[in-house]
């Protein structure tokens, strides 16, 4: 009875609500029947596994997408967008990851941008970077309006999109994966601004992988599974695993399958490594069998580090040994015939070729061991692609499938499988691995890494993330401003004494 | 060796015959065809033998289209060839007119290229942060400007020893000796590009140098070496230019950047690079070259054929614009 007075009191407060929603593209129902109800001055997240059908629905809201079905009311008024101008003009506002600046322009001239303020028919720079001024300044933002959006950071460059958000009036903020390209400290700031922003009385929609984020933040989330509603809860009343459960609609036992490995001889060791502004001083080692952490903020060296050994870049001085031996890294081949592997942190940038088939891009650095003199073996190459794509459970169709088509957590298993495809591999890093993966994928590449130990391969992870530094890793080494500030065994580590050794 | 969910991925390749038959390349053989055909219907003299003998003027073009179908394919682009067949041509008759055996005559030719396509691919190659537009725009200018210092004040030299330079224009039948050179030179660059971990790396390169790179491919040395090969090309290509005209001058090889991108362009390889087969460049250049014979003999002027091969250009780079389009409207129809 209580409950029904209570949603009853709290029907005023709905600014936004979608009912019975389906979006079918050609082949496809994106979304079925789903449903979503937005209080006014709410941060309401919004989970779901890649695929799960979010963007779709942030494509509704913002009137990029016309639904087959269902109704959208505003303010208890049923409403029709049929253009992502209609959405804006009625006060809805979508923050991306990847913010779609104009990196040449000015702040002020992106804040404005399609929306100018005019004197007459020129455009009134005084009243804009005035305007812009103090939007930033509501924002608490340190960077000056006149500056061109691409020298800003990803963080900086968001919260110009917040802005521009704002200065369109808008009621509510659709924020999707905001924190997933931002560092600890980045992630801090913008949960200030998404506080702010609800005390102002805005409403906020808030997509993303991290659980963090969700407590940190809403009060309620929303979960879709395979384009279907799932069901909204209140963030203090689920538990973590309930919450997995239902995003990923089975129980996931043990997120971290750590295995128990004895750890065997030394793999790698690096001694002394420095480059000039990015490390200094940087020795660490991993043994056969053993999950080595490398954390720390984002830009403290960790992946300029690797990078230098794995011969990306040249290091001004240091040692690597492998297996006792030294090496003469000069370039990306040298380390990779000596066993050393890195899957890179980018993988639409620098892991993957995008365009081209699976196959092909897991045979790219092997080809020349399959080819005939200089000839390519197709045949054999399309073999092995096969063979690796299905033992890390790629879920695709064929091996011809673009890479660009598959979802974050497979696109990794395709680099995951080109690294293995490299038979010398004994040490390999990954860096960030699970980055804008989901939480079921993530699972399965935690277990892919527990096997690689059990192998007796050498890991290197390279992580922001905690649960996951905490769960996989034998070892932890901290980096803080290009120096390893420590290192902790897996059972004295806890999240307070990384964090001490990060920030220093 | 399955996952664990017991998936399979199938590595059947599948439809590679409608494929190929819907490929660019073979409305490449299509359009060649058309064209044998229109210059039958318009030309009288449009026979075998006629064309053969009309050909070897404009055989030599296709040896830089090879090469420079190689520097798209790496997304970079080089717009000094034609400057660097004036420089061979030059110094290969100066060294001539020195008296010099035309065994060295024919190695200074391709040695100068040679060192023009090395000093490209090594401004490229070591500073990464310059277009290869603007790199060979400035060498385009050095390459001719020391051309022109070297002929002097007339502007132009002739090759005194011009039996040996005959050996490259003889016949074997009706077939000119150049035609078969391109045959061979084709088929190289052709197989190396399609069959060959060298011609894979060139695509991945131009796919995504970055992921390229850390797949352990030398992209620098890769670029710099498809550079050297281009510029030796345009040294082969002043040889056979010479063999034809028996001398250079300032306007030597000028357009011939452009012409031979317009091939490739027109053979289906893009400028953005990681996209097309030599093949499609191949056939294009013999469109275009039997075009241009077929409208010479009915007397078109010069400049309207031109205008008509740019106007093919335009068309091809339109028609994949126009299918898409066509493809948006069409989905925009079935939502209405």
């Amino acid at each position: 009875m209580s409950d029904i007075e209570a949603s009853a009191a709290q029907q005023e407060d709905i600014i936004l609500e979608l009912r019975g929603i389906t979006k079918i593209f050609p082949g496809v129902k994106a979304l079925n029947n789903v449903h979503f109800q937005l209080r006014r001055g709410e941060v309401h997240a919004l989970m779901g596994e890649n695929g799960a059908g979010k963007s779709t629905f942030i494509k509704v809201i913002t009137g990029v997408h016309e639904p087959e079905e269902g109704q959208i009311f505003l303010n208890g008024q049923e409403v029709h967008f049929r253009n992502p101008k209609d959405a804006s003009a009625m006060g809805i506002a979508a923050v991306y990851q990847h913010p779609t600046s104009y990196a040449q322009l000015s702040v002020t001239e992106n804040i404005f941008m399609g929306h100018e303020i005019m004197k007459g028919r020129m455009i009134d720079w005084a009243a804009m970077n005035k305007e812009a001024q103090a939007l930033l300044e509501r924002l608490n933002a340190n960077f000056r309006v006149t500056e061109e959006m691409g020298a800003l950071s990803v963080a900086q460059q968001q919260m110009v999109e917040i802005a521009k958000a704002l200065s369109t009036g808008a009621k509510i903020v659709i924020l999707d994966e905001p924190t997933a390209a931002l560092t600890a400290n980045e992630s801090k700031e913008l949960y200030r601004i998404v506080d702010q922003l609800r005390d102002e009385g805005v409403s906020v929609i808030f997509i993303s992988h991290r659980m963090e984020d969700m407590y940190r933040l809403a009060t309620r989330v929303t979960v879709f599974r395979d384009s279907q509603y799932i069901g909204t809860y209140d963030v203090d009343k689920i538990t973590t695993a309930d919450l997995i459960k239902a995003m990923v609609g089975r129980e996931i036992s043990d997120m971290y399958p750590k295995p128990e490995v004895a750890i065997g001889g030394e793999l790698l060791r690096i001694e002394n490594f420095s480059r000039q502004g990015f490390f200094k001083d940087v020795s660490l080692n991993v043994h056969a069998g053993e999950i080595v952490g490398l954390t720390g903020l984002v830009g403290a060296g960790r992946t300029e580090t690797m990078e230098a050994v794995c011969g990306i870049t040249k290091p001004d001085s240091g040692k690597v040994y492998l297996e006792g031996r030294e090496l003469s890294i000069r370039k990306p081949k040298d380390a990779m015939k000596a066993g050393i592997i890195l899957l890179p942190e980018d993988r639409q940038r620098q892991g993957l070729i995008l365009k081209w088939g699976l196959g092909r891009n897991v045979t790219l650095p092997i080809q020349e061991e399959m080819a005939n003199s200089v000839f390519n073996n197709e045949k054999k190459e399309r073999q092995v692609a096969r063979e690796y794509l299905e033992s890390v459970d790629t879920k695709a169709v064929t091996i011809f499938d673009a890479a660009s088509s598959l979802s974050g957590g497979n696109q990794q298993k395709v680099v995951v499988a080109k690294a293995l495809a490299q038979k010398n591999m004994k040490v390999v890093i990954m860096d960030e691995p699970t980055k804008g993966v989901d939480v079921g994928a993530k699972a399965e590449i935690y277990a892919i890494m527990g096997d690689l130990a059990k192998q007796g391969y050498g890991i290197i992870l390279i992580s922001s993330e905690m649960p996951e530094i905490l769960g996989m890793s034998d070892r932890i080494y901290a980096m803080c401003k290009g120096r390893i500030t420590g290192c902790l065994d897996r059972s004295e580590a806890t999240q307070e004494k990384i964090l001490e050794l990060s920030m220093e | 060796m399955a996952g664990k969910s017991g998936r399979t991925i199938s590595a059947e390749p599948r439809g590679t015959v409608k494929k190929l038959l819907f490929s660019w390349e073979s409305a490449m053989v299509l359009v060649f065809l058309g064209v044998i055909l229109l210059g039958n219907v318009i030309s009288p003299y449009y026979t075998l033998k006629n064309v053969f003998r009309e050909m070897p003027k404009y055989l030599s073009e296709i040896f830089i289209m090879l090469a420079m179908g190689y520097i798209l394919v790496l997304g970079d682009i080089d717009i000094s060839v034609g400057s660097i067949v004036c420089l061979s041509a030059t110094l290969a008759c100066i060294a001539d007119n020195a008296g010099l055996p035309f065994v060295l005559v024919v190695l200074i030719c391709i040695l100068t290229g040679l060192a023009c396509g090395c000093l490209n691919g090594f401004i490229a190659s070591h500073f990464t942060e310059l277009p290869t537009m603007i790199i060979t725009l400035g060498t385009q200018i050095i390459f001719r400007g020391i051309a022109e210092v070297s002929l002097g004040p007339g502007g132009s030299i002739s090759l005194q020893n011009k039996d040996a330079i005959k050996l490259l224009s003889r016949k074997i039948g009706i077939i000119p000796v150049s035609f078969f050179v391109v045959l061979v030179f084709a088929l190289i660059f052709i197989v190396v590009l399609g069959r060959t971990t060298f011609g894979r790396k060139l695509y991945a390169i131009g796919s995504n140098s970055t992921a390229a790179k850390y797949a352990g491919i030398d992209v620098q040395k890769i670029r710099w070496i498809v550079f050297t090969v281009a510029g030796t090309m345009a040294g082969v290509c002043a040889l056979f230019f010479l063999a034809s005209t028996y001398g250079a001058s300032t306007t030597t090889g000028q357009g011939f950047e452009m012409e031979v991108i317009a091939m490739c362009v027109f053979g289906g390889i893009a400028t953005t690079g990681g996209k097309g087969k030599l093949i499609g460049g191949f056939f294009a250049a013999f469109i275009i070259v039997c075009l241009r014979i077929a409208l010479g003999q009915i007397n078109m002027n010069t400049q309207l054929i031109l205008v008509i091969i740019g106007a093919m250009l335009i068309v091809s780079v339109l028609i994949p614009a126009i299918g898409n389009a066509l493809r948006l409207a069409r989905k925009k129809a079935e939502k209405a």
